[in-house]
């Protein structure tokens, strides 16, 4: 327990220097950036009057090292400011969009798991069968079909013309079943290429491990096949499947940016390219800041869970300690 | 693997109820669905950023007057009478018993001094309001009785009822709402109008339902108006054809698609928008005359219109679109010729000129960009590309920025009054949005006296002139202006006013 406390201490310690550092880097690339929101929402109603006020109510007259440090204090305490347009504080307007991201992220992901394992476990049952060179056709298509490509053909074939699924939107609030209706394509168009990719992580692994010595002894005592995966083959193969879910995760939050503009989703994405295209640079920091807290989040969590999977892991954090 | 029957037919079970969901809602006739390409950013009318808020606001709002659709002049909304005691004077009279929704009480004289007071002074804090030019001609606002009031205007404004009286800057708000809600007015909107805004789901759309406790004639046909707010172009077109929206605005690509589904078609309408190829006459050449007019003639218009627009738009042949008062019917129409354009170059003793040309870097003005390029070269002129996001691009129009352009491909959006067109070409705008930097004495007295002239037909001449001087200066090469198209239901009747960017959710109605 000690040992998970200090590597937990740690990785958050890594952590903090790895959100400051990508919120300095994302607060210096913007100053870099022509343009300025007023102008850009408002054309040429933007007089030089109002663009001087809306700037120094967003500090941008200060220096840019003093505007960094209110920045960042503030940001430290989940202050982020009132946005000029609408009025209303950034916290709130990052915060209220924050959950579809995440069920979109994380359905993403369960489903790239759910579907992924059993096809790897598939290929790799009889590997260089006709099953598992049709999985292999399969998972390559999928990792490499643009999910662009994909999101589009989707909604063609599943809304437009078997009305089957909505094209729009994340459902009515409240109503749990129009909501997963919302999320089927979105998911489906996010998910398609991981799908594929950890059908092919998985088969490999798991092919590795069922050459193993142990195995190959267990297989001589008469253990049925099935029986070997289930109990003694697929944890240890799903080892690197966990090391890529803090990835994977991130990858889908990048992913949720394209599929709520198709789908018209509410989202973090959508909100973070409406605000580099305005240049809305405070509600821009915030999301940056919000989407670097929770991949680092999720790196260690996947951490921690890798090590309650791999006692090899576990055992390396004992030995590290004093 | 082993699929169970019970899982399987879970599983289908549950794809089923997710479709009867679906075709429940599109059964719905009382909820009316439209299509926003843009969420709301800021209700408060002097704040607001455009066409989207503009639509809420008219819909949820009331204003002393207010114009139909297809009308030219205004007819009285929440004022029972508006005398004219002068130019620069007018009295109102609002009709008794229009209620403001959320509780705040019924519209009174108070409301519209507030109302127009915060355009004059500013907020609660003292800070000017984004819009308060539209009502900048107003001087005071004298409450003579519960329901009447006295108007005084510094100069006689006949814009001042185009654009904003009649528009959404004059909607009336509740000096209690506003008071009480302060800054949260924006997401807020208090308004004594037909419809009300329900809900507001950021970055999702937003419900308007219809007040029967509201005191005007505006019939609002449907119970709710049900916004979906949709950015791109191809979802907002397939939302469409599955049924999630009646009435959206498209684009021209989707046209034939969309006439081709049953019980659907296309409303094409002009626009009143104006997009130009301007020149900077302050740029190396381009300060001689003979340059800019070879340019003019260098340019393949309807290369353009049939490249960048699919032929689907028409030509601007000067600022001010047909409908809008000044509109110059006789304006020239530069035809293609680029062996004289050639000549005039040659006159200005220039064997070619290198130009860079500055637009958005969206596949539309690129495409302008190129056919420019493309047409300009026989003629001697070679151009550079610049193509920028619209943040780099709108930023153009501070600090002097624009002094570095040479050519740079213009979109603005219009009103019905043509001194709004006007004004960002006068001198005062040079470093700021007259970005051909040209200037003319006669163009900026003329534009002062169209200001504050209320005869039609001597503003109609004023105007006129104003564009003929424009043209002789040949800064500007008109394109178009603009043409857009509605996804409409065959049994809707939608109302879009001259602006079809501008519509009246209370005269939507069943055909």
């Amino acid at each position: 327990m000690r040992a998970v406390l200090r590597f937990s201490g740690s990785r958050l310690i890594s952590a903090a220097i790895t959100l400051v550092g990508a919120m300095v880097a994302l607060f210096l690339i913007l100053r870099l950036v022509p343009g300025d929101v007023v102008s850009v929402m408002l054309g040429p109603r933007a007089t030089p009057e109002l663009r001087a006020r809306l700037a120094a109510e967003m500090g941008l007259d200060r220096g840019t090292l003093e505007q960094l440090w209110i920045f960042l204090s503030r940001a430290a305490v989940g202050d982020f400011g009132t946005d000029v347009i609408s009025r209303r504080p950034i916290f709130d307007i990052v915060t209220e969009v924050l959950p579809h991201t995440l069920a979109l992220a994380l359905a993403g992901m369960g489903t790239s798991l759910l579907a992924g394992i059993p096809l790897g476990v598939l290929a790799a049952w009889r590997p260089g069968g006709l099953l598992d060179r049709a999985l292999g056709v399969l998972s390559v298509s999928l990792i490499t079909t643009p999910a662009l490509v994909v999101a589009i053909l989707l909604l063609v074939v599943f809304s437009a013309h078997l009305r089957w699924l909505p094209v729009s939107g994340a459902g009515e609030p409240g109503d749990l079943l129009d909501q997963a209706a919302h999320l089927v394509l979105p998911t489906l168009a996010i998910a398609l290429g991981w799908i594929g990719y950890i059908a092919r992580l998985v088969r490999a692994a798991l092919l590795e491990v069922m050459a193993e010595p142990h195995v190959r002894t267990l297989r001589a005592y008469g253990v049925s096949e099935a029986r070997l995966v289930r109990h003694f083959a697929l944890r240890p193969a799903l080892v690197p499947v966990v090391a890529i879910l803090g990835i994977g995760l991130g990858d889908m939050i990048g992913s949720a940016v394209f599929a709520e503009l198709i789908f018209a989703r509410p989202g973090l994405g959508r909100l973070m390219e409406a605000a580099i295209g305005n240049r809305n640079y405070p509600v821009l920091q915030a999301s940056v800041v919000i989407v670097v807290v929770i991949y680092i989040t999720a790196n260690l969590l996947t951490d921690l869970l890798n090590a309650a999977l791999d006692p090899r892991v576990a055992r390396s954090l004992h030995e590290s300690g004093p | 693997m082993n699929i169970r029957r019970r899982s399987f037919l879970l599983g289908s079970t549950a794809v089923g109820a997710l479709a009867m969901v679906r075709a429940a809602r599109a059964q719905d006739t009382a909820r009316l669905k439209v299509r926003f390409e843009h969420d709301i950013g800021n209700l408060d009318p002097g704040n607001r950023i455009g066409s989207v808020e503009d639509n809420i606001i008219n819909a949820c709002c009331q204003t002393l007057v207010r114009y139909e659709p297809g009308a030219t002049d205004w007819t009285l909304d929440a004022a029972r009478e508006i005398v004219q005691v002068s130019d620069t004077e007018f009295t109102f009279e609002l009709n008794p018993g229009q209620m403001f929704s959320g509780g705040y009480g019924e519209m009174t004289a108070e409301d519209v001094k507030f109302t127009i007071d915060r355009f004059i002074h500013g907020d609660a804090n003292g800070n000017p309001l984004a819009f308060a030019d539209d009502l900048g001609a107003i001087e005071s606002v004298e409450v003579t009785g519960p329901y009447s009031g006295r108007v005084r205007l510094r100069h006689p404004s006949p814009a001042l009822w185009r654009v904003g009286l009649g528009d959404a800057s004059g909607a009336i708000l509740s000096k209690k709402a506003v008071e009480e809600l302060g800054e949260a007015i924006g997401t807020t909107l208090v308004g004594s109008g037909r419809y009300e805004l329900a809900e507001w789901r950021p970055n999702e759309g937003l419900t308007l339902v219809r007040r029967e406790d509201f005191a005007g004639v505006n019939p609002g046909h449907y119970d709710e108006i049900a916004v979906r707010v949709i950015p791109e172009e191809q979802t907002a077109a397939l939302a469409f054809m599955a049924d999630e929206t009646d009435f959206s605005p498209v684009t021209y690509e989707f046209r034939d698609r969309i006439n081709a589904i049953p019980g659907a078609h296309v409303i094409d309408q002009d626009g009143t928008d104006y997009t130009w190829i301007g020149m900077n006459v302050e740029a190396g050449p381009l300060s001689d005359l003979r340059v800019r007019q070879a340019i003019r003639l260098g340019i393949d218009i309807d290369a353009i219109l049939a490249g960048a627009y699919g032929g689907d738009a028409g030509r601007a042949r000067s600022m001010l679109a047909p409908g809008i008062l000044g509109y110059w019917e006789d304006a020239p129409s530069y035809g293609y010729d680029p062996v004289q354009a050639r000549a005039l170059l040659d006159e200005a003793g220039y064997a070619s000129v290198d130009l860079t040309f500055t637009s958005l870097n969206d596949a539309q003005s690129l495409a302008v960009a190129q056919i420019a390029q493309a047409t300009l070269a026989p003629a001697g002129v070679n151009l550079t590309l610049n193509a920028l996001d619209p943040g780099a691009f709108w930023a153009m129009g501070a600090n002097d920025a624009s002094a570095v352009l040479e050519l740079a491909l213009v979109p603005y959006s219009s009103k019905t009054d043509p001194g709004f067109q006007t004004q960002w070409f006068l001198s005062g705008q040079v470093g700021l949005w007259n970005w051909q930097r040209w200037q003319s004495e006669e163009f900026d007295r003329l534009h002062a006296e169209g200001n504050s002239t209320m005869d039609n037909a001597r503003r109609e001449e004023i105007y006129i002139r104003m564009q003929q001087l424009l043209d002789e200066s040949a800064t500007c090469v008109w394109i178009t202006h603009g043409r857009h198209h509605f996804a409409c239901r065959d049994w809707l009747s939608p109302a879009l006013l001259t602006n079809p960017q501008t519509w009246q959710f209370e005269n939507f109605a069943p055909v």
